[in-house]
């Protein structure tokens, strides 16, 4: 690295007041990006690593302080430049793109002029000129029809597309260095990908510099040059990503990456999380940090706190990190006795249908005249599965493919338009009454937002309580010692009852939401994103506990997720759902290998993960689906998007279903031999 | 018992109540304290005239002056905060009992009953506040409880509206899913699970509504519909000074002032109890 560094932080300091005194946000971090690097800044919610993306753009708000460090960008202390100056530097040297593409874009402003803004205000360029330019950016950043987009707004485009433009926006002042703060975090993996691809070649065009803030370790392995793992506010680990991500220094390094679950072909096994949870801000325990969460902590780990030093060409935080060991080995550890799914079909679902009315318009004109035009959306579109009990079905697809209509339709929280639910051999589509009230009983569900699935104005024993009045069936002097058990069951202390949801952590209500899910002792529980919006550790805890609960009361569970390697970690089959219709249905193991359907084929390749080494080429890349389900397309659903497809067959006949092996099918119009191939070697065939 | 069973309570903060609860508080239980012990403590009987001592000014006698038929002003004023307080919190209560279930059902029933409880509230906005009251008041003769029944209605739509707009966003959370998916009945889901989340805006929103039915009440009485002389209320107070602005300005200067006191009073009322109550902007403070 040149001996000069593009941005150095050198140990920052900061604390955010609040009415405990002032609590320590980041402490003591270092680390700098040499011009064309890219530092990946990883660390779970509460790390600090947001904070210091504010620190460096001067944007803390008035309620932090920064209680000693430095930042040098180019060798400046941006501390002591005059304010003009630092004007000049963020957005023009220095710019930013932030997670939420939708919140950041001013929504009443042509894009082009929000692209064409910084140029004007930071080299004075005319406005038909910096227009003209960000007709270029937006070029640049793989848009089509730029000249068009320029005058959108930003709801007309996808949240893909708002990215793009954001990159465009930051890009076009030239800046030296960027930072970007999870900037994949609310997209598609299919989007992620290519924004992640578009990011890279950016860097290499132009010998950028970045700055990237993320959770997610594959992202990184993907980007990446170096890492800098923070963890409470400080740094426990710096190093080139390739010791990081596969022979970490510091034992919390190691423990994230083994509690990522993989894409392999690991039934039924279980995560190994890290234990505890991060120290709450203002408690920050003596000595090292990590200590109550490491499995290797000895005594002076407990006194004093050590320095960063150099170890393996890295720099770690840890007394223990020469001794420690550093056998690398995968994610999961296999449990021998689990129960296998039973043969009797407890859910049969038939044909399912569910059409939202989005309104009428009225046309003028045709043969009569006036007519009156209405439009629906088919978010579940003739769905058919089966689900055994005992048996983990695992659900994925993209936002907007309809997989939580079709998981709400079948605990019957939203009616059905079409087709026929049955459960334990009883038809249950319009059940009502009594009857419904068994469903309930047998049928359950955990939803994905922690922070709204429990009221926050009663306490937890009081939502686990109501679900054991309606639906337990027990005598009164048992509710609460059966409270209690649904407590201990998932993990959590009795004196929980007690507490409020805002007393909880985000792993813990997800704990009590399936507390309050196995109330009625249900056999089938819909799981609805349950670990999307936990941490990397807590995720691995929530899908054990769900892994552990399946084994032990012999539950059936539909598990939605948009990430593909949480389904893979515990389904036992999976089924692939793309604009209303499932695409592809199997064993895990067979989804996850060839023969596969376009669009999940796609899926795995977009899937950033830390042992990555598939080569540029190799990779597919879909299309941007904008507003995939406002109308499905004829044929084949995904053909607009499909990187395989053959022809004006796929456009107009619905494809056939065909089956590599027992119990796998592809919807596909391609045989199953040329599904087998990987899509590049089609290709390289085709022009051979 | 086993040691780890002791519960390590989550660490109970110690109560504290927002300044704005306190001040609030204490104005609007001066002023209430005031409205009950006004016989008792009003120099003068509040419809005592006295021709001599017409629009005198402010004096040691007579600390708030006399109006045009020499009546104290003080004792008339004091009297007059419990025709007015009762006008307000009578009227607010009405809207309320009426208003909030009809609003809950709205925002959380099915699009049918939605369109009847809104088109209905519709047509009672389309009318002017004070036609609708006088609609009401005309058939039967005029008395203060009629006339609190007819703010009360009139203020119904407004939280019809509010209750509805809260609780189409709380329907949206997903324990209210949960609560149908252990199916528990209607009633329930409205005001166990919906309403004790809805308190917050609908709790500011009535120390407004107290405010504006006092001065709607007072408009009544203007209009000969409400309180009748020669009972004091402050709205009345007002308008029977209103040709004695300019040559005697403490007569409507006193009730004025104490109106403008209740108002703020009750709204920091309301704004404190909101922030006391809401147990996300208590754990907000303590971080």
């Amino acid at each position: 690295m040149s001996i000069d560094p593009l941005l150095r932080v050198e140990s920052l300091c900061v604390s955010y007041a609040s009415l405990n005194g002032n609590v320590p946000a980041l402490r003591d971090v270092s680390f700098s990006v040499a011009r064309g690097e890219a530092l990946a800044l990883v660390g779970e919610s509460g790390s600090g690593k947001s904070t210091v993306a504010l620190a460096i753009l001067g944007l803390l708000g008035s309620e932090a302080t920064v209680g000693g460090g430095r930042i040098l960008y180019a060798g400046a202390d941006l501390a002591r430049l005059p304010a003009e100056e630092l004007g000049r530097l963020r957005g023009n040297r220095l710019s930013t793109v932030f997670q939420d593409p939708f919140a950041t874009l001013n929504p009443s402003m042509p894009i082009g002029m929000q692209v064409a803004e910084p140029l004007m205000r930071h080299k004075a360029m005319p406005r038909q000129e910096a227009l003209a330019r960000a007709v270029a950016a937006l070029a640049e950043v793989g848009l089509s029809r730029p000249a068009e987009l320029a005058k959108a707004y930003p709801h007309q485009l996808s949240g893909g597309m708002q990215q793009r433009v954001l990159i465009a926006s930051a890009l076009i002042c030239e800046p030296d260095l960027i930072i970007l703060d999870e900037p994949t975090t609310a997209l598609d993996v299919t989007i992620e990908a290519q924004i992640l691809d578009l990011l890279d070649t950016l860097r290499r065009r132009r010998n950028l510099a970045m700055l990237f803030i993320t959770h997610n370790l594959g992202v990184v392995n993907r980007i990446c040059d170096r890492t800098c793992v923070l963890y409470a506010g400080s740094v426990l680990e710096e190093g080139p990503k390739d010791l990081t991500l596969h022979r970490p220094l510091h034992p919390y390094t190691q423990g994230l990456l083994r509690a990522v679950p993989q894409l392999g072909p690991r039934r039924r096994a279980r995560l190994r999380p890290i234990p505890g949870h991060l120290p709450e801000a203002g408690m920050l325990p003596k000595g090292c940090v990590f200590h109550p969460r490491c499995s290797h902590a000895l005594g002076e780990c407990r006194e004093d706190e050590q320095l960063l030093r150099p170890l393996e060409g890295g720099m770690v935080r840890c007394w223990r990190a020469d001794s420690l060991p550093r056998a690398e080995d995968g994610g999961a550890t296999a449990v021998d006795a689990h129960a296998a799914p039973t043969r009797n079909v407890l859910l049969d679902v038939q044909d399912l249908r569910k059409t939202y009315a989005l309104g009428r318009k009225i046309r003028f004109g045709g043969p009569h005249l006036v007519r009156v035009e209405r439009s629906e959306v088919r978010a579940v579109d003739g769905v058919s599965l089966t689900i055994r009990a005992g048996e983990v079905l695992g659900l994925a697809g993209e936002s907007g493919s309809g997989k939580s209509t079709l998981g709400r339709c079948l605990v019957r929280l939203i009616q059905t338009s079409g087709g026929m639910i049955r459960f334990d051999g009883e038809d249950v589509t319009d059940a009502g009454g009594a009857a419904l009230h068994e469903f309930r009983r047998d049928v359950q569900i955990v939803f994905q937002n922690p922070a709204s699935s429990l009221n926050p104005r009663r306490r937890v024993g009081a939502t686990i309580g109501r679900s054991l009045d309606l639906l337990g069936n027990i005598p009164r002097q048992d509710r609460q010692p059966r409270i209690d058990a649904l407590l201990e069951a998932v993990g959590l202390p009795a004196h929980f009852a007690n507490r409020f949801p805002h007393q909880l952590s985000g792993g813990e209500r997800q704990r009590v939401s399936i507390a309050r899910a196995l109330a009625s002792n249900p056999k089938f529980i819909v799981c609805d994103e349950p670990v999307s919006a936990l941490d990397v550790s807590v995720q691995a805890t929530v899908l054990n506990l769900l892994a552990d609960l399946r084994d032990r009361l012999q539950l059936a569970y539909l598990f939605i997720s948009h990430d593909l390697s949480a389904v893979a970690h515990i389904a036992d089959r999976i089924a692939v759902m793309y604009a209303g219709a499932i695409c592809e249905e199997g064993p895990t193991d067979a989804v996850l290998s060839r023969p596969n359907h376009p669009y999940t084929e796609a899926l795995l390749s977009a899937v950033p993960t830390v042992n990555d080494a598939t080569k540029e080429d190799s990779r597919i890349r879909l299309r941007d689906g904008a507003n995939a389900s406002s109308h499905t397309p004829t044929g084949c659903r995904f053909h607009p998007r499909c990187p395989r497809k053959i022809g004006p067959i796929c456009e107009q006949k619905v494809p056939p279903v065909v089956s590599p092996s027992e119990g796998h099918w592809i919807s596909c119009h391609l045989p199953v031999e040329e599904l087998s191939l990987p899509a590049a070697d089609v290709k390289n065939r085709e022009m051979a | 018992m086993v040691s780890a069973l002791v519960e390590p309570r989550p660490a109970r903060r110690k109560w504290r109540l927002p300044v704005t609860l306190l001040v609030g508080l204490a104005i609007t239980g001066v002023i209430l304290v005031l409205a009950i012990l006004a016989p008792v403590i009003a120099p003068y009987p509040f419809d005592g005239m006295n021709i001599l001592t017409r629009l005198k000014p402010p004096s040691a006698a007579h600390w708030f002056g006399t109006d045009d038929f020499g009546r104290d002003v003080l004792s008339r004023t004091l009297i007059g905060a419990r025709l007015s307080l009762l006008m307000g919190f009578g009227a607010t209560f009405i809207s309320f009992a009426i208003g909030v279930p009809l609003g809950l059902l709205s925002g959380y029933a099915s699009r049918t009953v939605d369109e009847m409880i809104m088109r209905a509230m519709d047509v009672l906005m389309s009318f002017p506040p004070i036609l609708l009251g006088l609609l009401i008041l005309t058939v039967t003769p005029p008395s203060i409880w009629k006339a609190m029944v007819a703010v009360g209605i009139v203020y119904v739509p407004a939280i019809v509206r509010l209750t509805r707009s809260v609780t189409l966003e709380i329907a949206q959370e997903e324990f209210i899913q949960a609560a149908r998916a252990r199916d528990d009945d209607l009633l329930y889901i409205l005001f166990r699970e919906i309403l004790p989340n809805a308190w917050p805006p609908l709790i500011v929103e009535a120390g407004l509504r107290v405010t504006f039915a006092i001065l709607l009440g007072a408009a009544f009485s203007f209009l000969g519909m409400g309180a009748q002389p020669p009972s004091s209320d402050w709205g009345l107070m007002i308008s029977d000074a209103r040709p004695y602005l300019e040559a005697a300005p403490w007569v409507a200067l006193a009730p004025g002032l104490a109106m403008s006191l209740t108002v703020i009073g009750i709204n920091l009322l309301g704004d404190g109890l909101r922030m006391a109550l809401d147990p996300r902007l208590q754990a907000g403070k303590s971080g």
